[in-house]
């Protein structure tokens, strides 16, 4: 077993490279001030402090939020019906539709996006319901197929079993299918409500660039401005958000997970 | 001053395409770099979607050298990169990005003997250049042009428009069919020129009467905010008004004639992209070399035809303007107008206009 442990040292490798060293200059760039060399920081709080003492920023950070959190529930109050018929169909059936629904994805998410754009520059919606059409269109699928996978695992017999002790169909399902399928909810979550609140090409193609979320900010800070120190300050704020709202993610499943252990 | 957000799908694209593309034919061998120089290859850094499909080629067989070109989306952009230590031989910023790295000590003199071709640059080109590189040690204009609007002839009366100016951004009439550029710094130029102040003001009260401006417009007409999809936006007559660089107008003009452009009566921003050499290239001797080349006639005329954009070669710019951009008003933007400014790097200014700019656009929503 030892020497199989040496065949993860490529990805440690890989990972150092490319996930944290990155990480390290996003925190470095935040806590620097602007126009340092390579060589020589100088160390400040204050993009932190411009980003609270101004009521836009905080402001934004909100909207990205709830935004992020409308479009998971939708994506949940759409994807676990769908996860639930396919998982009720005939297995043939089954492989069918989710390849219908994993078909979409293997075109680039870009390109669907300005396909989307097409259809709806025309129409009369407001710029907020078009990001929001954007957004769940393109995460639905990884929510729906988390649910589904979820609820595939579910032996049948459980579902017979319930009938069986006198469960009319909606106990059954209050009881033992949901309560089965939250892992699954709690992963579609995950899928869904973090891309969600840090995307930024949805916002700008539909939005007609004028529907700012979070993304956008931190875009704008490095491309357009060029201050990238800021825009560090914007991403960092929000790591430190999502990893928070990881965590009570996690801590839900892990409730939810013990009282069915009761 | 071009931006395009697209950059990183076509970069890969435009090197492959400059890569195997054909030359123009025209071009013999005149020199052997590394006989000559001791180093044969150069590192170009320009902005995308922003040189004629042959002028690599042509180089390189003229010189026997060999051209590494990347592309950039921003001058901020490429700052950052030139600051984290690439090292580049030619880069082509604009006017305030060159005063910027001048006054940092990023950018190494010219060798004038060797800049044969400067003479071909005309001097309202020269003009401009002037007034960041006053002596013209350090830079040799690339493209040229100016932000006007680009409006729908049949929708919008030309009398109208050029009787207001930007102030057409004010009237409610066109809500809904206008196309703002996407962009601090030519957005606050729009507001505060409109309001007949300096777009290099530092004046508290101007900016914020500026950043009052923008908001009234929002208002007024709920525009789309974009970048390069204002070109094709125009082009299919999506919207009625947008404010655009004049290359990008030339272009939408020459391929939808009910379009017409006006640049307004309270001046606009007037700006050059310029080649300059860093101070840490390694083969300044063919880089400068290169600048040259790329300045000459059959070049420029290349390039600006394919591009759009304004040559600074005074010959091939009264060749395309009679000729393939014929009555593209957009191709030969006014030169002179005393209420025309060439924009001035203020790191101050970008940071308080930055907070601002994020307050105009959470406003419409």
């Amino acid at each position: 077993m030892k020497s199989f442990s040496k065949m993860v040292t490529p990805y440690l490798v890989w990972m150092t490279v490319m996930i944290v060293v990155p990480m390290l200059m996003i925190v470095l760039y935040a806590f620097t001030v602007q126009g340092n060399s390579v060589l020589t920081f100088q160390f400040t709080l204050n993009n932190f402090a411009r980003f609270f003492s101004d009521t836009v920023f905080p402001s934004v950070l909100w909207r990205s939020l709830k935004m992020a959190f409308i479009t998971t529930v939708i994506c949940i109050l759409l994807g676990y019906p769908a996860g639930y018929v396919i998982a009720r169909s005939a297995p043939n059936r089954q492989s069918v539709m989710i390849l219908m629904i994993t078909l979409p994805t293997w075109i680039n998410m870009l390109v669907r996006t300005y396909a989307w754009k097409g259809i709806l520059d025309a129409s009369v919606f407001s710029a907020e319901f078009k990001v929001y059409v954007g957004m769940v269109y393109n995460f639905l699928p990884f929510m729906i197929l988390q649910i589904y996978t979820a609820l595939s695992k579910i032996d049948p017999a459980l579902i017979t079993a319930a009938h069986d002790l006198g469960a009319d169909n909606r106990q059954t399902f209050l009881r033992v299918t949901l309560p089965l399928s939250v892992s699954g909810i709690v992963s579609g979550i995950t899928l869904v409500f973090l891309p969600a609140v840090s995307s930024f090409f949805i916002p700008k193609l539909l939005g007609g660039g004028r529907f700012v979320l979070i993304g956008n900010l931190i875009e704008d800070y490095f491309i357009s401005t060029g201050d990238w120190n800021f825009g560090s300050a914007i991403s960092l704020i929000m790591a430190v958000i999502i990893l928070i709202s990881m965590y009570i993610t996690r801590r839900l499943d892990k409730q939810t997970g013990e009282e069915e252990g009761d | 001053m071009k931006k395009i957000s697209k950059a990183l799908l076509i970069s890969s694209a435009v090197i492959a395409m400059t890569g195997c593309s054909a030359s123009s034919g025209k071009t013999e061998q005149v020199m052997d770099a590394q006989k000559e120089f001791g180093c044969s290859t150069i590192n170009v850094y320009n902005a995308g979607e922003y040189i004629s499909e042959s002028a690599i080629p042509d180089f390189e067989k003229a010189f026997n050298a060999t051209v590494k070109y990347d592309v950039f989306e921003s001058n901020e952009i490429m700052y950052t990169k030139l600051m984290g230590g690439s090292a580049y031989d030619v880069l082509v910023p604009s006017d305030y990005m060159i005063e910027r790295l001048m006054s940092e000590g990023m950018l190494q003199k010219l060798n004038q003997e060797q800049l044969t071709n400067l003479d071909q640059i005309s001097d309202d080109v020269i003009g401009m250049r002037n007034v960041f590189d006053p002596a013209g040690e350090y830079a040799v204009p690339y493209f040229w042009g100016s932000v006007g609007l680009v409006y729908n002839k049949n929708n919008v009366d030309p009398a109208v428009i050029e009787e207001k100016g930007w102030d057409i951004l004010l009237d409610s009439t066109y809500a809904g069919r206008v196309y703002a550029y996407d962009s601090q710094r030519d957005m606050f130029m729009v507001a505060l020129k409109a309001l007949g102040y300096s777009m290099n003001t530092s004046d508290t009260d101007e900016i914020n009467a500026a950043y009052e401006w923008l908001l009234s417009m929002n208002k007024a007409i709920t525009p789309a905010y974009v970048t390069d999809e204002v070109i094709d936006g125009m082009i299919n007559g999506n919207m009625d008004i947008a404010i655009m660089y004049s290359g990008d107008a030339a272009y939408v003009l020459t391929e939808n004639e009910d379009m017409a452009w006006v640049e307004p009566k309270q001046g606009t921003n007037i700006w050059v992209d310029a080649m300059v050499i860093p101070s840490n290239s390694a083969c300044p001797a063919l880089a400068n070399e290169f600048i040259n080349f790329m300045v000459d006639y059959d070049q420029q005329y290349a390039n600006s035809e394919e591009i759009g954009y304004s040559t600074p070669n005074k010959k091939a710019a009264e060749e395309l303007s009679a000729g393939t951009y014929e009555g593209i008003s957009a191709y030969s933007p006014r030169t002179g107008y005393e209420k025309d400014e060439v924009f001035h790097f203020n790191p101050e200014m970008t940071k308080k206009l930055s907070d601002l700019w994020t307050r105009v656009k959470m406003s419409i929503n």
